[in-house]
This record gives structure tokens, sequence and C-alpha cells, in this order.
């Protein structure tokens, strides 16, 4: 699903990444684990399109993402959803009408948008508030939008930076019991975290990256 | 359908959250736009003024004097069959005295002492509506004036020159000032639509991380200046015809030049559509100018 070649990123003198390799199969839940400036984000990036290697291939659903056209990156962008740790909602809009975005610009069907935001928002648990404004939630609910947000459309990858960032142990647990959830319908989840108490609830697979260098994998200790 | 409405709403969203930009984006077109309109509102009817005076020039055909009856003939033939004729007058030498006689009676004695008429024959010609500009008079007189029987072609050459000048010059000025003017609305709606992405910076860049496509981004901003463009442009003519008709009731009211306002014209229905369009497409051009050196907040 997810596989990156030799791959550099440079930013002038600081080294993003350097030489990293690794593979993730369809259906896999990884953790990508480091320190702030580990390079972690930018791997996001560079995953969605928004970022490219200065050396090395990076595939994503078989899409050779470093030699996209920008006119294909709204497309490969759609099959991957993405959850930030600082929601990135529009703050005018409900829950309902943020969910229902990436549905909107795929000029999906009106009675389809009800449909697939209605079942997003209740398999995040937050169908009760489809019609209050961001600013209104607690940051819990949120993330739990902003989840609904990137899986509304059936993406084949979730990628979550830093998704806990902003929460306290109790809602990292909820968050994290969420991705476990939508990963076990089959999406890839690939969550990017420092929090060790991420790594303590998942036993799967950990990549860890420490000054832009990929170290020897090992399993979350959930 | 929802996808259409999303759009038409972002964009009225946009017009509605700044206001005040937004009125003075309008206000600021339409003032720009009604002082290229006044400039071509005079060049139309001073157009339409000089197509009448060129539609009403005559072209005097001198004929030979020696020349027999059946030659006479022959050239009226000649000038029938030449497709930039409209209508031929023939004037005898003697219908000639009369009118000059008729015109001058005090100068009638000049003419009586030389003995015999000498006044020529002519015909006077009217030439059709695709040879009645400046260009094709001249081109069709030097022509005409190589024919044998005919010894002169006249027509008030200078006068056409002159008229055609002072229409090419307010051609060229009011393509000037167009040119400038139009640079000028697209500039003040270019920085409204700036504002507009700026203000909405994040949203864009939400919207590229979801996978909203190029086109799907700027829609509501091209409308946002399309709207824009054409309100102002109609303002700008609601402006002109207030001052067209102000300028129709001063003329009225002067003396010398009554009767002179019904001459005048405004633009009509068609011409308004067109500009209203010319002021769309302007605004587009403004939005589309801002969105590229926005680079709509690359992701």
């Amino acid at each position: 699903m997810i596989q990156l070649i030799h791959v550099s990123k440079q930013y002038d003198q600081r080294l993003a990444l350097s030489d990293v390799t690794f593979e993730i199969g369809k259906g896999e839940f990884v953790l990508l684990m480091g320190p702030s400036g580990a390079g972690k984000s930018t791997l996001l990036r560079m995953l969605i399109g928004a970022e490219r290697p200065d050396e090395g291939q990076i595939f994503v659903h078989q899409k050779n993402v470093t030699t996209i056209r920008p006119s294909e990156v709204p497309y490969l962008r759609r099959k991957v959803g993405t959850v930030f740790q600082d929601f990135r909602l529009l703050p005018k809009k409900s829950v309902f009408d943020n969910v229902a975005l990436p549905l909107l610009v795929q000029g999906v069907s009106s009675a389809d948008i009800r449909r697939k935001v209605t079942e997003a928002l209740r398999a995040v648990g937050v169908e009760h508030k489809r019609d209050q404004l961001p600013a209104g939630l607690s940051t819990g609910e949120q993330q739990r939008v902003c989840i609904a947000r990137a899986i509304v459309n059936g993406p084949v990858v979730l990628l979550a930076d830093e998704p806990t960032g902003n929460l306290d142990p109790a809602l990292t647990s909820e968050i994290i019991e969420l991705f476990k959830l939508i990963n076990a319908r089959g999406t890839t989840v690939v969550v990017a975290t420092h929090d060790p108490l991420v790594m303590m609830q998942v036993n799967r697979r950990v990549l860890t990256l420490s000054q832009g260098r990929l170290l020897p994998e090992h399993r979350g200790l959930g | 359908m929802r996808t259409l409405s999303y759009l038409l709403r972002e964009s009225w969203v946009n017009m509605r959250t700044n206001r005040t930009t937004t009125m003075v984006a309008i206000l600021t077109t339409a003032f720009t736009l009604a002082c290229v309109g006044v400039f071509l509102l005079l060049y139309v009817n001073l157009r339409t003024a000089a197509g009448w005076l060129q539609d009403d020039v005559k072209i005097m055909v001198y004929l030979d004097d020696r020349l027999a009856p059946d030659s006479v003939a022959e050239v009226e033939q000649r000038l029938r069959g030449d497709r930039a004729v409209a209508s031929l007058l023939f004037i005898s030498k003697e219908q000639a005295l009369g009118e000059f006689k008729a015109q001058f009676p005090s100068e009638s004695h000049l003419l009586e002492g030389l003995g015999q008429n000498p006044l020529p024959a002519s015909f006077v010609v009217a030439l059709s509506p695709s040879f009645r500009s400046p260009d094709a008079i001249k081109r069709w007189a030097e022509r005409v004036r190589q024919d044998s029987g005919i010894s002169k072609v006249d027509y008030n050459q200078d006068w056409i020159d002159a008229l055609a000048t002072v229409i090419r010059s307010i051609e060229l000025v009011a393509i000037g000032i167009g040119v400038i003017l139009s640079a000028a609305a697209v500039t003040i709606i270019a920085n409204t639509i700036r504002l507009t992405l700026f203000a909405r910076r994040d949203e864009i860049a939400i919207l590229r991380l979801i996978g909203a496509t190029t086109s799907f981004i700027r829609i509501p901003y091209l409308l946002e200046g399309a709207v824009l463009g054409a309100l102002g442009s109609a303002l700008s003519l609601a402006m002109l015809k207030f001052m067209y008709e102000l300028f129709r009731q001063q003329m009225r009211t002067m003396g010398r030049f009554a009767g002179l306002d019904n001459l005048i014209a405004f633009f009509p229905p068609s011409v308004c559509l067109a500009l209203i369009a010319v002021g769309m497409g302007l605004g587009v051009a403004g939005s589309f100018v801002s969105m590229r050196r926005f680079g709509e907040a690359k992701a």
C-alpha cells in the first residue's frame, strides 16, 4: 500500500529524511514514532504529494508519488484521509458541512452526502453534534469530527499527524481505539506521534525516526 | 447540484464577508469603466455623425466639353455599370448655368461677357455604402479621373480627410484610455480578491488537503470577480445614462442646440450587454491574476 525506497529530503542545511526505506502493506496499522523534528510530518506530507523527496521513490496505492503531476495530486488525496493535531476544521461551518467537504469536492450527490456523512459521524460517535459549529465542541469531539472528515469518502489509507497532541490520556485512548476500529474495517492506518502513551496502547508495527533516519523497527506494547 | 450550490454560496459568502471592500471595488470599477464609457459614447456618436455626413458626400464628375452626345451616353452607361455607384444625376451645361445663376444672381453677369456657356456638363454621383470611406472615395475618384471623356472629378477631399483624422484620433484615444483604465479595473478587482484569498487562506489549504482540484478552489473567486466586474460595469452604464440624459436636457434648454439632442444616442441594449460582459471578463481576469500571485495557499 505504501512503499518508500531510499527516500532523502533536506531543507537548506537540515537533513529531514535520510535514506528511508520501508513498506506498509494493505490493512496494516503502523505507528510512526520519533521526537519532534525527526521527520515524521515531512514523511506524511510526502505521502500526500505536498512535498517531494530529493532522492528516492515513494509509492502510495501503486501510484508513484515522486513523479505525480500536480493535477493528479487531488485524486491521490481523495484516496488518503488525513487527520491533524490542530484538527483544521472550518470554524464557520457546521460539523455536518465540515465532514461533507471531501464529498462535495468530488461532486457526490446530496442524498449520498447525507448518508455517508451520517455514517461517518455515527462511526466516530458525534452524530448528535452534526448541527453545531466546531467552536462549540470539546477538543476530543473536534478530533472525532476531523477523523470523520478523513474517513467519510472511504479512503484506502488514513494518515494521522500527532492526532493526540492536544488530548489528555483518556481522550488519547478513545481516539486510538477509534483508529483501531477504522483499521479493522480494512483501512491502512499510519499514526505519526511522539507520545509514548500511544505506543503503550497499540501492539502493532512501530517505525521510529530519529534525526531523519529510520531505526530498527519493533512492535508496540499494547 | 449540491456542489454547484456550494460554490455559489461560497462566492456569496466571500462578498458578504468583505462587504465594504466589495462595495468599494464595485464603485471604483464603475467610475473607471464610466471614464472609458464617456470616450466610447463620444466615439460612437461621432462615428454615427460622420456616417451621416459621409453618406451625403456627392462626387462631381465633369465631362469633357468637346464630348459628343453619344459619348456622354457612353460615359453614363459606364458609370451606371460601376458597382461603386449607387445613384447618378446628369446635369447638362444649360442646367449648370441655370443653377449658377440661381445660386449667384449678382455674379451672373460675369458669364454673360464670355459669349458662350463655359460651365461643363457633369454627373452628380453618390457612391454605394461600402465605397463611402475616405480611402475608397479617393481611390474611386482617381480611377474615374483617368477615364476618357472625363475632364475632372471633384469632391470635398480635405473636409473628408479631416473628419477621418478626427475619428481616427478619437478611436486611438478611446483605445488607449480603454486599455489603461481596463488594466486599472483588473487591478482593483485583483486586490479585492486577494483580500478574500488572504482571509480564507486556511480554508483553501484545507480544501487542497482533502482533494479539491484547482478549478474547484478557483470557481468561487472567479465568480466573485465576474460579479464584481459585471456590477461595476452595470453601475457605470447607469451613471453614463444619467449623465447622457442630463446632457440632452441641457442641450434642449439651450436654444442654439435645440433639436440636436435627438441626434445623440446612447448605447443600444446589445452594446450595453456586451459592455457588462466585458466588465465580467475584466473581473474574471482580476481574480485570475490574484490567484496566480497568491498561489492559492499551496499545500
